[in-house]
């Protein structure tokens, strides 16, 4: 993948990620951009792309938080590893099973941040009920979104 | 073993044992720097989306105010010469007061300055946690400066500050778990005392509980709630919120409790007032963007009123 088109991308992700929980959420309600994006680059081109930066931008979302600075981090980095290694047994490149594959994620990301909680604050970190239940599938569908966008003309011809 | 799924087991080891350390040791001295430079290289995506968001959307509202502005001036400079009279008039009752304090061998009161702070990051995950604004340690803002909201012209506590970077600031909501602030309630039509303090706490959620009244305090249903004299953080007086329940008294308990609407709802907010104490203000300039990337408090230690 080009570095640079990769640079762009990290910080644009940072950015729209800021600007859609902060100006467009939807009853409090917003996607996880950085986590679809951490798997879609673990599916496409393998889990040490996306480890690399699901972890930087795990930091981010740490750095906007007063609690916990690392748990999304470490969050980020095991859902790429998890993507990667999902994509060694099954092709997860096609849009069905990275949707599939983001809702899982999305569930086991509150989940880890909850067991974090527990571990390191010793309070379970709940989510709230609408997001654990809402967000996955919102994901889901900004991952269709993206996939429409990113993925190259030839490849859509295939 | 293939070599990718390899190198990739590294590097999770790896990031794994960071992050874990990151996580285990919050307040030492390696993952503070590490966290200040992360802080450095990373929050400028926030801060700069949102001075450029501000400014593309402020773009019709400035012609608009710039029309506006003329006859405003006009106005505003009529309201001037009042304002000079009021501030003579505050200046005389400042030094009749402090005049006065040092004759009852009272201590003066700490002097603060506010800061007007926007809004730029609120997490839907953290929605009555915590909220970052584009104020931090260049403006002279500290850890625990107390934030507050205006609605209807009057002052409402917010939180407080617990995390400073030179342009940011990340306030910790009252409606935090690890947010409290002693208390007192009120009648809203007479304004008299109902209660001696209590401990309001916040829950995590959009109410807030106030814990440790005395079993005989008369407080009911629709009594503001006020920030107590004895807050350490906290100006004295300033609306929190209103009694919208209380809880049937314990028996086993000594204290009663009941639930509190916060005056000014967290999904509301753009604009916040952040109080700086003139010591804070005066270290200000010391702050260079080196040492000041970021300046947390512990937040789990620290709450206490």
């Amino acid at each position: 993948m080009n570095p640079v088109r990769l640079l762009v991308i990290f910080f644009a992700a940072m950015v729209a990620q800021w600007w859609w929980m902060t100006h467009f959420s939807i009853f409090g309600l917003a996607p996880q951009l950085l986590l679809v994006l951490t798997v879609a680059l673990a599916a496409r081109y393998g889990a040490l792309w996306g480890m690399s930066a699901g972890f930087l931008w795990g930091l981010f979302l740490d750095l906007m938080s007063p609690r916990l600075f690392g748990a999304n981090a470490l969050a980020f980095t095991w859902i790429a590893w998890g993507t990667g290694s999902v994509r060694r047994q099954i092709d997860v490149a096609g849009l069905g099973p990275q949707a599939v594959v983001v809702v899982a994620m999305t569930w086991a990301y509150f989940l880890l941040l909850g067991v974090l909680g527990l571990i390191f604050s010793k309070s379970f970190f709940w989510v709230g009920l609408p997001a654990f239940c809402l967000d996955p599938f919102y994901n889901a569908v900004v991952t269709t979104v993206l996939f429409a966008l990113w993925t190259p003309r030839w490849e859509h011809r295939r | 073993m293939h070599r990718e799924a390899r190198i990739a087991n590294y590097a999770l080891a790896v990031l794994s044992v960071i992050a874990l350390t990151m996580l285990s040791l919050p307040l030492s001295s390696p993952v503070q720097a590490f966290k200040a430079c992360a802080a450095y290289v990373l929050n400028p995506a926030a801060y700069v989306g949102a001075k450029a968001t501000e400014r593309l959307a402020n773009v019709p509202a400035n012609i608009k105010d710039l029309i506006a502005a003329n006859s405003e001036n006009r106005l505003m400079r009529d309201k001037m010469k009042q304002v000079e009279w009021t501030e003579t008039e505050s200046q005389a009752l400042r030094a009749e007061n402090q005049r006065l304090r040092g004759a009852l061998g009272l201590k003066g009161l700490p002097e603060r300055s506010p800061v007007w702070a926007r809004v730029i990051v609120r997490e839907p995950e953290h929605w009555y946690r915590s909220v970052t604004v584009d104020a931090g340690g260049n403006q002279g803002l500290a850890v625990n400066s107390p934030v507050l909201g205006s609605q209807g012209g009057r002052l409402i506590v917010i939180g407080r500050v617990v995390s400073v970077r030179p342009d940011t600031s990340i306030v910790l909501l009252l409606t935090d778990e690890q947010s409290s602030v002693a208390a007192y309630a009120t009648s809203p039509s007479t304004e008299t005392v109902r209660s001696f303090d209590g401990l309001l706490q916040g829950q995590g959620g959009p109410r807030l509980r106030l814990d440790y009244l005395v079993p005989d305090a008369t407080v009911e249903k629709g009594d503001l709630v006020y920030t107590s004299p004895t807050s350490a953080t906290f100006p004295p007086d300033v609306l929190i919120g209103t009694v919208v329940q209380i809880f049937p008294p314990n028996q086993e308990l000594e204290w009663r409790s009941m639930a509190v609407e916060p005056a000014v709802d967290a999904s509301r907010l753009t604009e916040v007032l952040i109080l700086k104490t003139q010591s804070a203000a005066a270290e200000a300039p010391k702050l260079s963007s080196a040492d000041a990337n970021d300046t947390s408090a512990d937040t789990t230690q620290e709450t206490s009123e």
